[in-house]
């Protein structure tokens, strides 16, 4: 038996992973995995997500209907829409001698059932299953959307603003202010429902109609937060020395914007974008509830609570006879679930990123 | 000072101005027929649409249009609504004046964002302070939560719900409707009364008829402005000043209102200014469901009438609303200045980029 001596040198140290240094991302990942918070949210969030990408399909495949398929069976003679977990007959069309008292006759011969998970969804009787699914795409798809689209423009104004500053940064400041006093949410409506060049407009069927629309409308109204965040960024940054060097080493303007300040916006803006979202899924059921955003029979969550409630022009008192609480209850609990998850994740990267906390 | 409020006034004058010429613009870019309001398009001739056209005005340049807008607008007066307005054979035009019903429909809107921000610094200002002294107990635990699952809730969701269940189930408050601030005059009442319907007025009617909007919009500001109270606050607590108010045996009361909320409220101030444009579209929401006619529920109108969109009223209402919104932080740097005198000279930048640091 020979005795054997392990030399460590500083570089299987290095090599070993307790003591490689952490780069700024893998600290931040640390943090957020040790805050339960976050993390729950963060996987309810990706649960949603999943649910109305991947979900609305493969539901409609298992049941065997579509969110736009009305059944006359799913409705009671009331008009009140079936309740959850209910099998109606499957078929589109009422047999020709009408409504009696009792309800519809039955149906001919022959005719399957389908289920309804979550009941039907109002007086035309679809699927709320799918309607709540397939609304979510459409919901979470226009808040995306238009954050995505508030980053792209706040980042470049932002960016000019603050690293050339002078002109530059006055005209832009100056507008910044100018949108920050709209009242937005009117013009938003008031844009929304007198405008119907775009709302057609659905990159050859990528999106549902009215979808583009107000992806543009929100994000045009809603990029002088980002712009704020990058311009004041980029003034603290613009004298340090890592710039200087990069200048002096020949970069030009685009490419320390683009290569060595860029980069230091990023964690604020990640945790804008995060609870951007939230807000704008608030937004799109706010301006689809008012009767200016996505049109039906597109479902989103806004148009699911305005069916029941009415809109403002067309107020619907609610009347327990012709209507489910779930119709209420379903919709108002997915936006609550996102918009909660998004808020607490939002919080907990923001906590996560601050270069001032501990490990 | 006075060179402060003169600039921030000069600021504020730009801004109008330009929103106007935005919202002209944009209205002049959308095809429509005013003609519409005044005669049935389908059985009209091209020469009385013509006609009817030029009696509106709307066949002029669009400058022109301008110019007449501006100068009128500059005399108090902001048109006739398109909806119902009629000419006589000499061509002198009659209707609603876009004006008084801009007005009275802002007093509605007021109504409900006032109230609704004094309900909410009631409630976030006391207990903010409150869990401050008190981090991470239960009090502060149970608040936080409370109010997050609040800013999560959608003000439409919340309005109904409280219609609903407050309003319609257990009467605890009117579910819908409005009533003035100033009640009616006798002879406006027994008009009233003799067309078989009731007028109702007088503070007490105004207040019970909003007490659910004031709670719908409270609610759903009452995270940010809690959360703001409570950092500042521990922030402030921890100031020597404190100390020393404590040490002289200053009451614990006394030490928190008087010492510590004074020097923590400016940023709180200066959000309310910031969110005054957020808090008009949630008072539309509030309308909406509360069956307000405030100034969401005007513009819908004028946005969905029969006859088209009614640009005039639309102009109003987003000068009124802008006015407002520039007024009232106009108002909150004069508070702002008030509470710390100081202000002017190191600029509201700064403080504003405070409150949304914390």
């Amino acid at each position: 038996m020979s005795s054997e001596v392990t030399v460590v040198t500083g570089y299987d140290a290095l090599e070993r992973e307790e003591l490689r240094p952490l780069g700024p991302w893998a600290v931040a990942w640390r943090r957020l995995r040790r805050d339960r918070v976050a993390l729950v949210s963060g996987a309810v969030f990706l649960a949603i997500l999943f649910a109305v990408t991947a979900g609305g399909p493969i539901v409609s495949a298992l049941v065997g209907h579509g969110p736009n398929d009305p059944f006359p069976y799913a409705v009671g003679s009331t008009l009140r829409p079936v309740g959850p977990w209910t099998h109606v007959w499957d078929t589109f069309q009422a047999p020709a001698t009408g409504l009696n008292e009792i309800g519809l006759p039955p149906p001919p011969k022959g005719t399957g059932k389908t289920l309804f998970v979550l009941g039907a969804d109002g007086p035309l009787g679809r699927d709320e299953l799918l309607r709540l699914l397939y609304g979510g795409r459409v919901s979470l798809l226009v808040a995306i959307g238009a954050t995505l689209l508030a980053l792209a423009i706040g980042t470049i104004l932002g960016a000019a603003a603050g690293y050339l500053g002078g002109a530059v940064d006055a005209v832009v400041s100056r507008f910044t202010d100018l949108v920050m006093a709209f009242p937005y949410l009117l013009f938003i409506v008031m844009i929304g429902s007198t405008v119907d060049g775009i709302s057609g407009w659905t990159l050859h069927g990528a999106l549902n109609e009215g979808v583009l629309q107000l992806m543009v409308l929100i994000g045009a109204f809603t990029w002088f937060y980002p712009a704020r965040i990058v311009r004041t960024r980029m003034q603290q940054l613009r004298g340090a020395e890592f710039v200087d060097a990069a200048a002096m080493t020949g970069a030009r303007d685009a490419r320390i914007v683009r290569t060595h300040l860029l980069p230091h916006v990023v964690p604020p803006l990640l945790v804008y974008a995060t609870l951007a979202v939230a807000t704008n899924v608030m937004l799109e059921v706010g301006v689809t509830f008012l009767g200016a955003g996505v049109h039906l029979p597109t479902s989103s969550w806004g148009s699911l609570l305005a069916q029941t409630w009415g809109t403002l022009l067309n107020p619907n008192p609610y009347n327990p006879a012709t209507t489910q609480p779930w119709l209420t209850i379903l919709p108002s609990l997915a936006i609550f679930l996102t918009v909660f998850s998004l808020n607490q994740l939002g919080e907990g990267m923001r906590e996560a990123l601050d270069p001032r906390g501990g490990r | 000072m006075a060179a402060y409020v003169l600039r921030r006034l000069g600021v504020a004058v730009c801004l109008l101005f330009v929103l106007s010429v935005i919202t002209f613009l944009m209205y002049s870019q959308i095809p429509a027929n005013p003609a519409g309001f005044v005669i049935d398009l389908q059985h009209a001739s091209r020469a009385q649409i013509a006609e009817v056209d030029h009696e509106l005005g709307v066949d002029r340049p669009i400058w022109v249009q301008y110019e007449k807008f501006v100068v009128r607008a500059l005399h108090g007066d902001l048109g006739l609504s398109w909806n119902g307005i009629q000419f006589s054979y000499l061509g002198t035009a009659s209707g609603v004046p876009v004006g008084p019903l801009v007005w009275h429909a802002a007093k509605v809107t007021a109504s409900v964002v006032v109230g609704g921000f004094v309900l909410l610094l009631a409630i976030a200002l006391p207990l903010g302070a409150f869990v401050a002294t008190r981090p991470r107990g239960a009090a502060d635990r149970l608040s936080l939560g409370l109010s997050l699952a609040a800013i999560s809730t959608h003000p439409l969701v919340v309005g109904l719900l409280l219609q609903l269940f407050a309003g319609n189930r257990w009467h605890l408050a009117p579910p819908s409707g409005y009533c003035p601030l100033v009640p009616p005059s006798a002879a406006a009442k027994a008009e009233a009364a003799r067309q078989g319907s009731e007028l109702c007025g007088g503070p007490l009617a105004w207040a019970s008829h909003l007490v659910l909007p004031w709670i719908t919009f409270a609610l759903f500001f009452v995270a940010l402005y809690l959360r703001m109270t409570r950092a500042r606050m521990m922030e402030v607590l921890d100031e020597p000043y404190v100390r020393t108010a404590r040490a002289k045996g200053g009451s614990e009361l006394r030490v928190v209102v008087r010492h510590a909320l004074r020097n923590a409220i400016s940023p709180i101030v200066t959000m309310v200014g910031m969110d005054a444009g957020m808090a008009v579209g949630i008072a539309v929401y509030v309308e909406t469901v509360f069956a307000l006619p405030g100034l969401g529920r005007t513009t819908i109108q004028a946005l969905q009438g029969f006859s088209g969109y009614d640009l005039p009223v639309i102009v109003g209402v987003v000068l009124v609303t802008a006015v407002a919104i520039i007024l009232l932080n106009l108002l909150v740097d004069l508070a702002l200045y008030a509470i710390d005198p100081t202000i002017a000279r190191r600029g509201r930048k700064a403080l504003a980029s405070a409150a949304r640091a914390a």
